[in-house]
């Protein structure tokens, strides 16, 4: 006998399963982002689709490979692959090469304001707006992961040994500052208000700088590396992965120094592999290794709702739509479900 | 399922300068072997041929925090390899090519240190090209060829078509003298069969218990003190556990950067199981590996490959391991 998994027996489907759109697409998903009420997600066998309320989703063909990483650009995403490509793609599926770089991979992307960067290797690639020719800046190592402030006049790049914090005066001139903490940093967000940087580590832990008196500290204590993390509301808690908890640091006040994180539990020993704030509210989507997610309120620990019941595979992506509708879950095996988060919505 | 927990291996392919390396990756890439492969390297400059794909990399290497003073790994292969798997075709194997002058330590590190990596790869085989002209002056030289030598599992004696017996025989000592381990495969242009180069599952610990090492004699002549050598131990008295533990614990930690490698089958009284290991540096993979084969002594092995092993006590250190 062979089991058809496109009729798996689902046992106890959640009531956002039933009615939501399920799709079983057998390829990797590994990034989403939201663009206005639509939602783009990238694919391991470098297809880009975009999910929104009553239209189906078609493939869009960008990378040879894979999507390696993802960010929204106005009504627009920009996509980097293994194929060397940096792209601008509409969310009808028209694509625009903005940049190509061979055998190197484009290993992340971001924008703000009509400003577009792209890295590979160790070098930024920043695209002021309505300029042809990028402006290159370079580090001494790989580029672990990159990011805008708010207002799009910081760029934060993580690397080995720290972070350079690229600046603009009036005049838009580039000038950088270092922020070190020995060790390799991968993934780096701003916190909402601009007060924090906050990078992951290749060791299980991350680490902050409060950026009005250089005030840095590690948040540690992790099993596995922290590859997912997110501000809830205005700075009020980061959400973090990897612990079997859902581990939400204080950022209000003077930050987390000498504070205790909110730890919030599933059941089982699952690993939490992804997390993402819940618009407006002080509560997080939280995903877990055996691909069933949450939606908890951090302060309210007995306030947990199942969105989605297992399928063995690690929850890669969650992402909410703008007007806080629908969400899409993906999973590193291909399992996607996109669903209205609310009772009288429609799908 | 499966398909997605199987782990994909990795050959790490070094060599000096002019060895042959590039003349192995053409090969790799242009036969017709039916396999889809990934080959990681530096300003290559070639694209792949046939279904294959050529990732250029920045040889990065970096210190982990993890309070082992040793513990250096390849940044680059973590974020390329962890890329790789997250592909929705499946590859059959993963090709790392290192340039001439590179350590391999931080690339066998990274396969014990980064969880990501170790779940989803395995280090394979290092397989280390040589040119038979220039490699005992190249072993004189530069500290980088002996340990390519130290890390093989695989020399690739390269070039043996421009020496003549006397010189391959004068070659082949100096390598084993370095590491006794390693199978020594003579060729010309690279011409060695790809499933004696790939998929070899030489750093799994069963495979410590087929290769036989060529065990030397004890007379270690040195000619200075940063050579790279091996010693070799043999017990027939059972060994006490915690007592080796304690030794081989304290031995990593201080003297682990002198230790390039080490592999070993040990009896340890009171187990009925063989107990296997091997590491590099101050890394190690132990397990116990079932039941001695009937018939045969229980014999426990053990080898060391690094530099300044004679100033390290092994051989007593190793005796005051024997059970009472």
């Amino acid at each position: 006998m062979k089991a058809d998994l496109n009729n798996f027996p689902q046992l106890n489907k959640t009531k956002f399963e039933n009615r939501g759109k399920e799709f079983r697409l057998g390829i990797p998903v590994i990034n989403a982002v939201t663009v206005g009420n639509s939602i783009a997600v990238g694919f391991g066998d470098g297809t880009v689709r975009i999910f929104s309320s009553g239209k189906s989703s078609e493939p869009i063909k960008a990378h040879k490979g894979i999507v390696l990483c993802m960010a929204k650009d106005g009504d627009h995403i920009l996509t980097g692959g293994d194929d060397g490509r940096f792209l601008r793609i509409s969310l009808d599926g028209n694509i625009n090469e903005i940049s190509n770089f061979g055998t190197r991979w484009v290993d992340h992307v971001t924008s703000k304001n009509g400003s577009v960067v792209c890295t590979s290797g160790n070098i930024v690639y920043l695209w002021m707006p309505n300029k042809k020719e990028p402006k290159l800046l370079e580090h001494d190592s790989t580029i672990g992961g990159v990011a805008f402030d708010s207002k799009g006049r910081k760029l934060a790049v993580s690397r080995y040994g720290g972070v350079t914090l690229w600046k603009k005066d009036y005049s838009n001139k580039w000038t950088s500052s270092d922020l070190i903490w020995k060790g390799s940093h991968n993934k780096v967000i701003f916190s909402p208000d601009d007060r924090y940087l906050v990078t992951s580590m290749q060791e299980n832990q991350l680490h902050f700088w409060r950026l009005k008196d250089k005030i840095d500290s590690a948040m540690s204590g992790y099993g596995a590396k922290v590859k997912s993390f997110a501000f809830v509301g205005d700075s009020k808690y980061l959400a973090t992965s990897g612990a079997n908890d859902a581990v939400c640091w204080p950022f209000d006040g003077d930050g987390p120094v000498g504070r205790e994180p909110i730890c919030l539990p599933y059941v089982g020993k699952q690993l939490v592999t992804f997390v993402e704030s819940f618009p407006n509210e002080n509560a997080i989507l939280t995903g877990l290794s055996d691909g069933s997610v949450y939606l908890s309120e951090i302060e309210k620990a007995n306030n947990t709702i199942i969105i989605r019941s297992f399928t063995e595979f690690e929850v890669s992506a969650i992402a909410v739509t703008d007007d806080c509708s629908h969400l899409l879950i993906g999973d590193m095996g291909g399992n996607i479900l996109w669903t209205s988060i609310w009772d009288e919505e429609k799908n | 399922m499966q398909e997605t927990n199987k782990q994909v291996p990795v050959t790490v392919l070094t060599g000096f300068l002019g060895a042959g390396k590039t003349t192995l990756l053409n090969r790799i890439l242009t036969e017709q072997h039916g396999k889809k492969y990934a080959v990681i390297v530096n300003e290559f400059g070639e694209q792949g041929i046939d279904n294959d794909l050529v990732v250029d990399a920045d040889e990065e290497v970096f210190e982990m925090n993890n309070g082992c003073i040793c513990c250096t790994v390849r940044g680059d292969l973590i974020r390329i390899l962890s890329g790789l798997m997250k592909r929705a075709d499946k590859l059959d194997a993963i090709i790392v090519e290192t340039t001439g002058l590179a350590d391999p330590a931080p690339v066998a590190q990274t396969f014990f240190v980064d969880q990501d990596v170790a779940d989803r790869t395995k280090l394979d085989a290092i397989v280390t090209v040589a040119d038979a002209v220039h490699l005992s002056s190249q072993l004189t030289d530069h500290h980088e060829a002996e340990e390519q030598i130290a890390f093989a599992d695989v020399v690739l004696l390269n070039k043996i078509d421009l020496v003549d017996e006397n010189g391959l025989e004068v070659v082949k000592q100096r390598i084993k003298k370095i590491n006794p381990f390693a199978k020594i495969i003579n060729t010309t242009k690279c011409g060695v069969p790809l499933n004696e180069v790939l998929n070899l599952d030489a750093f799994s610990l069963k495979r410590v218990l087929e290769v036989e090492p060529d065990f030397l004699t004890s007379d270690h002549d040195h000619e200075h003190d940063d050579d790279v050598t091996s010693l070799s131990f043999v017990s027939d008295t059972p060994l006490d556990m915690e007592k080796f533990q304690d030794w081989f614990t304290k031995l990593l930690q201080t003297k682990g950067q002198d230790i390039l490698r080490t592999k070993g089958i040990l009896d340890f009284t009171g187990e009925s199981d063989r107990y296997v290991f091997q590491g590099v540096h101050m890394l190690m993979d132990a397990s116990p590996m079932g039941k001695w084969p009937k018939g045969k002594e229980r014999t426990s092995r053990l080898v060391f490959i690094g530099r300044n092993l004679e100033t390290m006590n092994l051989k007593e250190g190793f005796e005051n391991c024997k059970s009472a």
